[in-house]
């Protein structure tokens, strides 16, 4: 079915429109079944997210549950004037941005650098070992790790203990108690609950990599640095690149079980986010439009972050989303 | 080793397909069953119970907004026995997580089951009768039973009316003026000021109810008993500071030092009140003398439960009935170290304390929905509970299984109250519309680990019906203005007892009475004082 | 050649010696859940037990399983994990595999469309509301289809596609394969890496929601093991076990039956792990794109 040949001849402008439709059915006809693999993506797309993407508008209502979304009264810009009014707003964001950048400073790299380096064992068993150990944490619920991490950061808990047998201290020290130490013992038991679940991405990246590329490199004389450094990390650029974009669009996203359990009145100044704040002002109440209002702020913003993060990416090393 | 981890496989992957296929079957089988059609024919008779005339079987659905809520209706002779008698079978139901993300999602969608209990002041109770999702009781039984009218308590069923007279729940665990009346010395409290019994007697028990006093015992006891098992003492346990503040140190305090609730007719200011001031700066005093350990400010429940289990803190002031189970694990392994109440902090006249006890507005809230399978026996089936044969099967369960005829008095088999093996489902195991005083009749006598710390709370007992839920609505003005209030007082109040004078105590007291006006707190004083009034007037009648 | 083999050997004692370092430190708090979940509780309570057992007791566990409800919720979680990982990691990766393929046309309006859905949601009534539309409630299916699908896993897929050399597909093509049957036959077998780890993650998922069986589903037949566990553990559900069952005999606490609530209810799914580890082993991928 070659269409082109049934279209006469004409001259100018309207040949070549008329030509590039021809090609662009043409094209279509030829992808025809990966446009609906696409599409039915998209149909799930439209029925999950966007017929329900109304609820957004509750941010510029009074909605209360009993009316109908539709029939609440406006509220214009009250939420999002509330918000940005409230005192405590100032250290909420601090302590939003302050955590979300350390655990991307230093949580995101590390990881990365863990299945490196587990790549580099010698022993697969061992190697296995290590791997499926190292993801256990991952499934201890927060509300009961929390638990155990203020029995174990009180004064008279373990980590004092082995601080004060090992003379990096000289009396016990309330952590919780402290805001000056919430924020490290935030960012550190992130890490070690999510470090080897984080990796496994990485790993299967670095398992894609054709050994014919290291076995080259060896007859080239490349030592084992060398080779981590000039192939496996290129090799898994793409991945991180990728990770990198969305942890950067998730920064004003906190942890809010880790936070909830292992916050109190007294590091307060150094542990409400955003999250703790919308929950304790807008769900515990019941006041769906407020939280929602902050929501779509919070969403605005990853949106831009995230739009900006892939533009530079796409830039730098030509690598982006889309 | 290899052989097996294949044979863990292949075992494995059986039993997924297998439970795959299973439930796959069985996914789409729920709320198939049609409402049968009531027998209307009976005719309505005010004198005669409407549910001795049909007992036919039927199921009815009914929610309970109680996350914690584990029993299966069904699952014991108790519950047994009243479905033969009545051919009500009960679905009950209870959300898995998040009780107000469960019931404001059902409320939103416009549906719900046959029944709902939750609690009487929760929010959501405004919702569905705002948004007419339940029926009001009065009219059903006009129409259905009368006799419903016999079996009630008329100021509770007005207490829950709304302004045009109709109501449309009725509370458990309410006791009204009338009750109070019949069961003057019976009411106990769960405010209690604590000590650990050896502890306090070693000491020679020394009077905690002046402020010197207080400090003093608290600062002997850390002397005498540095340590408790290896870990350090801790002198004073108080419930946990949340981001609202401490409630052990707000009106429980205030119930303490008997300070009035109203002043001729007026809602007193009580966080004002200079007794309260001084005994909030009687802490800071305590904290700058290292008797108030930083665990204070921090611990949560689970780890205030387990020192208690520990027998870790020298005095508490914390509701007994919120540490009982702590009290009898401490008990079964050495009873004289287990916790007492005692006079606790007290006004300069050294007045008894007006401790909070039962009130009329009770804790859940029963209420028939619009969707209701079958109006009539729904009625006749809440008649049943609310009235005293109900209230006694609720209670003992049946005759010759449960409990017996025994020295004169119905009681439950010894075997039921000990056995904790066996769930008996009596002792109001479904305590929807449980009547307090009418228990009283029947409950076992109290163990000697928790008479050691209700008794102390007879006589000092009062009722405060006419300032419950005196708090503001969340979406309301007066609700938002009063949590964020709230919220700032969560924020002063630690603050205060950690500062290291009495004057900047007063910087910061005098701030968040400052922040507190500018926020409008003269409107949630207005909102609380007409609700008051509301109340009162609702007593009286 | 001589001091690279020893700083070689230098640096493989000291990556030994981090990798104990680091499954120490993470297998000691699973550890320390396991042991003080097979200790008495009242025991326990006292604190101080950091490597065994002080008064070993299974009394934590007859408790938990001691639940009429336990085993249904298993075989729903273990059903719905099953079903929807497979349905999930189908679908998303063909839709993935379809918007990769750089001449489709309106490539870039998907991915738009798909981004869009990361960031913004309508929030929970308006879903509701929407189930209840297509009578998803009270189903199996409210666990799997609002779920088969996730934009941030697409993402993912991707970037492993755009690695595949293209004369994989080609040679298919040549040979009269359609679009869809390349997907099938040519790219999830290259692509069992990725296949796997979206597999465990989405797997992972499906086994730890509890949130759908909450708000979604009334049914107590019909809900997970999750959501059994966030009522014990997060709410105070285990109080309510445990004040039952509170008598002279028993040493069970609160907090002993959370430990082994959650031990019940994750066990299973730690095991899946090593079985999904042979795709991360190297080579596998290469195995079969071998020309």
């Amino acid at each position: 079915m070659d269409s082109q040949v049934t279209i006469p001849e004409k001259h100018g402008n309207e040949a070549t429109r008329v030509n590039k439709a021809a090609l662009f059915y043409k094209k279509l006809q030829r992808q025809k079944i990966l446009q609906i693999m696409a599409l039915s993506g998209m149909v799930w797309l439209i029925i999950f997210h966007y017929i329900p993407i109304y609820g957004i508008i509750i941010a510029f209502k009074e909605y209360n549950i009993v009316q109908s979304i539709s029939s609440a009264p406006w509220a214009g810009l009250y939420h999002f004037k509330e918000f940005f009014q409230d005192d405590s707003l100032g250290y909420v964001i601090k302590n939003t941005f302050g955590m979300s950048l350390l655990k991307l400073v230093i949580g995101f790299p590390i990881p990365i650098l863990f299945a490196l380096l587990l790549n580099e064992l010698r022993s697969v068993r061992f190697k296995k070992a290590v791997q499926t150990i190292s993801y256990l944490p991952h499934f201890l619920s927060w509300v009961i790790l929390g638990g155990i991490l203020t029995t174990w950061l009180a004064d008279v808990g373990i980590i004092n203990k082995v601080l004060l047998a090992l003379g990096f201290i000289h009396e016990p020290i309330s952590y919780l108690a402290e805001p000056s130490y919430f924020w490290t013992i935030v960012v550190s038991s992130d890490i070690w609950k999510e470090l080897g679940w984080s990796a496994i991405i990485y790993l299967a990246a670095i398992t894609g990599v054709s050994p014919e590329l290291y076995e080259a490199a060896t007859i080239d004389g490349a030592g084992r640095f060398q080779k981590m450094y000039y192939i496996t990390l290129p090799m898994i650029k793409g991945t991180i690149t990728i990770l990198f974009i969305l942890a950067v669009s998730g920064i004003l996203n906190s942890n809010f079980d880790q936070i909830f359990v292992l916050k109190n009145q007294l590091n307060e100044v150094a542990s409400n986010v955003i999250d703790t704040y919308v929950y304790q002002i807008g769900i515990s109440q019941g006041r769906y439009s407020y939280a929602t209002a902050v929501g779509l702020v919070k969403s605005v913003i990853a949106f831009i972050l995230l739009l900006t993060a892939n533009s530079i990416t796409k830039r730098l090393n030509n690598t982006s989303l889309f | 080793m290899v052989i097996m981890r294949k044979f863990i496989t292949a075992v494995t992957l059986i039993s997924l397909l297998l439970t795959a296929a299973g439930c796959a079957s069985n996914g789409k089988n729920s709320g198939s069953e049609t409402p049968k059609p009531s027998a209307e024919q009976t005719a309505v008779n005010p004198d005669e119970p409407g549910w001795k005339g049909n007992t036919e079987p039927i199921t009815f659905d009914w929610y309970l907004n109680y996350s914690w809520f584990q029993k299966k209706w069904g699952s014991d002779p108790t519950s047994q026995y009243i479905t033969k008698k009545t051919g009500v079978n009960l679905n009950l139901m209870v959300p898995a997580g998040n009780e107000s993300e469960k019931i404001n999602t059902m409320i939103a969608s416009g549906k719900m089951p046959d029944f709902i209990t939750l609690d009487a002041n929760d929010d959501a109770v405004k919702r569905l009768i705002e948004g007419k999702m339940v029926l009001p009781l009065n009219e059903l039984a006009d129409q259905y039973d009368p006799y419903f009218y016999k079996v009630i308590d008329p100021s509770k069923a007005s207490w829950f009316a709304e302004p045009d007279g109709s109501f449309y729940g009725y509370p458990n665990n309410s006791s009204s003026p009338r009750d109070y009346e019949a069961n003057e010395t019976m009411f106990t409290s769960t405010q209690t000021f604590m000590v650990r019994k050896d502890m306090y007697e070693a000491l020679g028990k020394p009077d905690m109810r002046t402020p010197e006093g207080f400090l003093n015992a608290l600062k002997l006891a850390k002397e005498k008993f540095p340590e408790v098992d290896g870990q350090p003492l801790i002198p004073l346990g108080l419930h946990e500071f949340t981001d609202t503040g401490n409630y052990a140190l707000e009106n429980y305090l205030q119930n303490f030092l008997a300070i009035p609730q109203e002043v001729d007719g007026k809602l007193n200011d009580r966080t004002t009140n200079p007794e309260y001031i001084n005994w909030l700066k009687t802490f800071r005093k305590l904290n700058s003398e290292g008797l108030l350990s930083k665990d204070v400010f921090i611990d949560k429940r689970p780890q205030m439960e387990e020192k208690i289990a520990q027998g870790r803190y020298f005095a508490m002031l914390f509701q007994w009935k919120d540490m009982s189970s702590q009290q009898n694990i401490v008990y079964q392994k050495d009873p004289s170290r287990i916790y007492m109440s005692i006079d606790g902090p007290s006004n300069a006249k050294l007045e008894d304390p007006t401790l909070s006890g039962p009130e009329i507005s009770g804790w859940g809230l029963t209420l028939i929905s619009k969707n209701v399978k079958d109006k009539k026996r729904a009625i006749e089936f809440l008649t049943y509970m609310i009235s005293e044969e109900g209230q006694k099967d609720f209670a003992l369960g049946e005759k010759g299984v449960t409990y017996d005829t025994i020295d004169g008095k119905d009681q439950l088999y010894q075997k039921v109250i000990d056995e904790t093996e066996f769930d008996y489902g009596t002792q109001y195991a479904y305590f929807m519309l449980t009547d307090y005083s009418m228990w009283l009749k029947w409950a076992p006598p109290t163990k000697e680990q928790y008479t050691i710390l209700e008794d102390w709370t007879r006589g000092k007992t009062h009722n405060f019906s006419a300032f419950s839920n005196l708090n503001p609505q969340g979406t309301t003005e007066e609700g938002i203005i009063s949590q964020k209030i709230r919220q700032q007082w969560g924020k002063a109040l630690p603050k205060m007892i950690l500062s290291k004078s009495d004057e900047d105590f007063d910087v910061i007291f005098n701030d968040f009475l400052q922040d507190r006006e500018k926020l409008g707190f003269d409107k949630v004083v207005a909102y609380q004082q007409k609700k008051f009034e509301e109340n009162s007037a609702k007593l009286t009648k | 050649m001589q001091t690279r083999l020893r700083s070689e050997k230098l640096f493989d004692w000291f990556n030994m010696l981090v990798m104990l370092l680091i499954c120490f430190a993470t297998l000691y708090p699973v550890w320390y859940v396991l042991i003080n979940s097979l200790n008495e509780g009242t025991d326990a309570m006292r604190g101080g037990i950091y490597w065994f057992p002080r008064a070993f007791s299974l009394e934590n566990y007859t408790t938990v399983f001691k639940n009429d409800g336990l085993m249904t919720a298993f075989s729903v979680t273990v059903a719905k994990t099953v079903v929807g990982t497979l349905i999930h990691v189908f679908f998303t990766a063909m839709v993935a595999y379809a918007i990769s393929q750089k001449e489709l046309v309106g490539r870039k309006l998907y991915l738009i469309v798909g981004t869009i859905t990361m960031f913004f949601s309508g929030g929970l009534i308006p879903q509701y509301l929407l189930f209840r539309d297509l009578q998803l409630l009270d189903t199996f299916w409210v666990y799997i289809l609002p779920a088969m699908f996730s934009f941030f896993d697409l993402i993912i897929f991707m970037t492993f596609f755009r690695e595949i050399p293209y004369g994989l597909e080609e040679a298919a093509k040549i040979d009269g394969a359609n679009d869809f049957s390349i997907f099938v036959r040519v790219i999830i077998p290259v692509s069992m890496p990725v296949v796997a780890t979206i597999s465990l993650f989405h797997g992972v998922y499906q086994w730890n929601d509890y949130f759908a069986g909450v708000i979604y589903v009334n049914n107590p037949d019909l809900q997970p093991i999750q959501t059994f566990l966030y009522r014990i553990v997060a709410l105070s559900g285990s109080n309510q076990i445990v004040s039952t069952v509170t008598g002279v005999t028993k040493t069970v606490t609160s907090q002993s039956v959370k430990l082994a609530t959650m031990v019940v209810a994750t066990l299973p799914i730690v095991f899946v792990y090593p079985f999904l580890q042979k795709y991360f082993v190297k080579g596998f991928m290469i195995g079969s794109m071998k020309e």
